[in-house]
């Protein structure tokens, strides 16, 4: 359980085990908390205005469910669960999406007990194509999926050049930092936003930036 | 059983082990390829209902869908035609790339159906048929096939997308509908005030604002009591607003005269008054209230009117019939014979000067006035009106006082004699016999000002905006018996209006009893020019009367 567990190492700096992933699962928690409203008001903007709140709901189940499994329950399996947890617990279209992410990342993981740097690359792929998959999306449509190629797509190369795990953390969380970035001009192409049309540009995609929010919680920053 | 043939059995039974996991996983990655595809349906679905959820108009709709759906099927051109219970054509509301080839209309679903038969290159898909007509055309841009689960999609959504643009095309028929009345009120001449159900104003017309003096914001919001002052101006009781009866019954009022508080003071009102819905199980009240006293005023002229008229036409013709009956009787002495012929002939022309001045005042109301304008000495004209006079006599009661240097002005001469004549002929009928009548000139460049004095009855204060109206006759005159039609200062105004100018009614400036007339006209531009270089422009103020009435001016 993460509340009871000694100060877990950051995730990136070794192998991630079961343990380190809860951590990880609650740290996503409390950055969703604190910058739900942030979330909320950029939704506001490009979608039905409830992005954070939705998130912040999610990821409390996520910790209920987590609390609730065993400890040797391994990444994948939690991982999976977790994912089944953010598309009952999430509303619109952003649970669906998380969920598919983490369940296809879950799949990937299989029945290891830990999770080294190849295979983490491995899996945010998985992540990435199936959330793209689900999403009908591409990059550039201005989404999560903007935070989460780069993202992915980098930690991929920092792992093809042997990259140790530290550097790899911090090309992978600068590139979803970029990606999230572009989505400010873009004009949204998927979701509620495309209504929108040319008034969608100028504002950060909510799903981006709760992407980042995620992503740096999991590499333990 | 030996070993050997357990050896034997074992590899066999192995392989068949193996035959059949291999079997079970294809099984399994089958189902989940299938659990995933299903996801990933329900999914396209979700986001579909969520677009089509967020209302807007049929148009931004139609965009928004055209867009998704074609994305779903993994296209890159597409458009959306969309028809409607009317009967009219479908029309293409959208479209995606370089579908420039696609017809605009189509006179139904079925020649839509037709068209799309000669087209392999589209993927069409009806997703409502008549009587409200939906259809989207889909391709890939290099003949690639569409993905046929985003078809699937656009197919199951097809109830929800008929649903959705049902009711953006109600929506904006109700926008349009909201618009028109919107327009309706705010064009209304009438006021149209609106409460919601504790008689607090929600709405108050473009025409009540300005009766009342009130901005919108300002009345909105206030007690329809506080707003409209229907008590402090003589109206109903606040205890009997028929805005709060129409509320709390629930039935209309038809037709209630009261007051409100104007601008300037209190306003006679009539109108009805209707109940009406805000909510579900909320009432509100619209009052359609008419201002009364244009109305009044105008009953008042067509009283007067018809009462001078009459009396204006019946009392020469009595006088006409008795004296003809009288000849017709009776055997006169010659002088006799003579005198009353001459009667009859003094009441003809009376009679006949009465109906030209009722078709002056006629036509100057209805056809523009077209002026010949030349240069004139007003001199001259004042001249001619004293030759005239003189045939009764009454050129000796015509006092001048005309600078020998005043200046030509420019106007049409028979129309400014005219004004002479009446206002001349006014001050001679209203003052005492002998008593002079003083005609008087200024230059108050660009302007020649005209003041006509006599020692008459006056005109009272409270008469002096009305007296220029037509067959208005201030009190004092009417009381006098002195017969008259109430045109002559009428035709005077819009005569000197026609030429710019003003005409004014007020005291003499020396303080003695009657009236001064002030009328102007215009200087011949040449001499307007070298006197100040300046063009007319607004009349100039009357000089010498502290309580002169500008008329309408």
């Amino acid at each position: 359980m993460p509340a009871s567990s000694p100060t877990p190492a950051p995730a990136t700096v070794s192998a991630m085990d079961s343990a380190s992933l809860r951590a990880a699962l609650a740290r996503a928690r409390r950055t969703i908390d604190r910058h739900a409203t942030a979330l909320t008001r950029l939704d506001a903007v490009l979608g039905d205005g409830d992005h954070g709140d939705n998130l912040s709901i999610g990821f409390r189940a996520v910790e209920e469910l987590v609390a609730g499994l065993p400890p040797e329950t391994l990444p994948g399996e939690l991982l999976r669960a977790v994912g089944h947890a953010l598309v009952s617990a999430v509303g619109g279209a952003s649970g669906p999406l998380y969920g598919t992410a983490m369940i296809e990342a879950g799949f990937r993981a299989g029945s290891a007990a830990t999770i080294d740097l190849a295979l983490a690359a491995s899996m945010l792929e998985a992540a990435t194509d199936g959330l793209a998959r689900r999403g009908r999306c591409t990059a550039g449509d201005k989404t999560i999926l903007d935070t989460l190629r780069p993202a992915a797509d980098a930690l991929s190369a920092a792992v093809a050049a042997d990259a140790d795990a530290a550097s790899a953390a911090r090309s992978t969380i600068r590139a979803a930092l970029a990606g999230m970035r572009s989505t400010r001009p873009l004009v949204a192409r998927r979701g509620i936003a495309l209504r929108l049309g040319e008034r969608s540009a100028g504002h950060l995609d909510p799903g981006a930036v709760s992407c980042l929010l995620i992503l740096l919680a999991l590499a333990g920053r | 059983m030996t070993d050997g043939d357990g050896a034997r059995f074992g590899a066999v039974e192995r392989s068949a082990f193996e035959g059949r996991i291999a079997a079970l996983e294809r099984e399994a990655k089958r189902a989940f390829d299938d659990a995933q595809r299903e996801a990933d349906t329900l999914f396209a679905q979700y986001q579909l209902s969520q677009l089509v959820a967020s209302g807007g108009s049929a148009k931004e709709l139609a965009g928004a869908v055209l867009l998704e759906l074609t994305r779903l099927a993994a296209g890159d051109e597409g458009a959306i035609w969309l028809g409607d219970r009317t009967g009219e054509p479908l029309q293409l509301m959208a479209r995606i790339g370089s579908t420039n080839d696609l017809p605009e209309h189509f006179a139904d679903a079925a020649a839509a159906r037709r068209w799309a038969g000669g087209r392999p290159d589209l993927r069409f898909v009806v997703l409502s048929d008549e009587p409200s007509p939906t259809i989207v055309a889909i391709r890939a841009a290099d003949g690639r096939a569409l993905d046929e689960d985003g078809i699937r999609v656009a197919q199951l959504a097809r109830h929800e997308l008929a649903v959705a643009f049902a009711g953006a095309r109600l929506r904006e028929a109700l926008e349009r509908e909201g618009h028109d009345l919107a327009a309706i009120v705010d064009g209304a001449t009438d006021v149209i005030v609106q409460v919601d159900e504790a008689c607090r104003i929600t709405r108050l017309n473009p025409a009540g604002q300005r009766l009342l003096g009130l901005t919108n914001a300002e009345a909105v919001g206030r007690p329809c009591g506080e707003a409209l002052g229907c008590e402090a101006a003589g109206g109903h009781r606040d205890a009997n607003c028929p805005l709060a009866e129409t509320i709390r019954t629930g039935q209309p009022i038809g037709y209630l005269e009261t007051a409100i508080r104007g601008v300037q003071g209190p306003i006679k009102v009539a109108g009805g008054y209707s109940p009406g819905m805000s909510r579900p199980g909320g009432m509100r009240a619209t009052a359609i209230l008419r201002d009364l006293s244009a109305a009044e005023a105008l009953e008042q002229l067509r009283e007067g009117f018809v009462a001078t008229v009459s009396h204006e036409l019946r009392t020469p013709i009595a006088l006409i019939r008795g004296y003809a009956e009288t000849l017709l009787a009776f055997d006169l002495e010659p002088e006799q014979h003579r005198e009353y012929l001459e009667r009859i002939q003094g009441l003809t022309e009376r009679l006949g000067a009465l109906i030209s001045q009722i078709l002056d005042a006629t036509h100057l109301d209805a056809d523009p006035l077209i002026l010949e304008r030349t240069p004139v000495a007003f001199a001259s004209l004042v001249a001619r009106l004293h030759g005239d006079l003189a045939l009764t006599g009454d050129d000796r009661r015509l006092a001048t006082d005309l600078p020998s240097d005043l200046p030509p002005i420019e106007v049409d001469p028979s129309r400014v004699g005219r004004i002479l004549e009446n206002l001349v002929g006014n001050a001679l009928k209203y003052a005492p016999d002998e008593s002079p009548v003083v005609v008087r000139a200024v230059v108050a460049t660009p302007w020649l000002q005209v003041h006509i004095d006599d020692e008459g009855i006056g005109v009272p204060e409270s008469d002096r905006p009305l007296v220029a109206e037509p067959f208005h006759r201030a009190w004092n005159v009417r009381e006098s018996r002195i017969p008259g039609t109430g045109l002559g200062l009428y035709i005077c105004r819009r005569l000197v209006e026609a030429h710019g100018g003003s005409l004014t009614i007020g005291d003499r400036p020396d303080g003695r009893t009657g009236t001064r007339v002030t009328f102007t006209l215009p200087l011949l531009a040449g001499r307007r020019d070298r006197r100040s270089g300046s063009r007319p422009t607004a009349p100039p103020p009357t000089v010498g009367s502290s309580r002169a009435e500008h008329v309408r001016g």
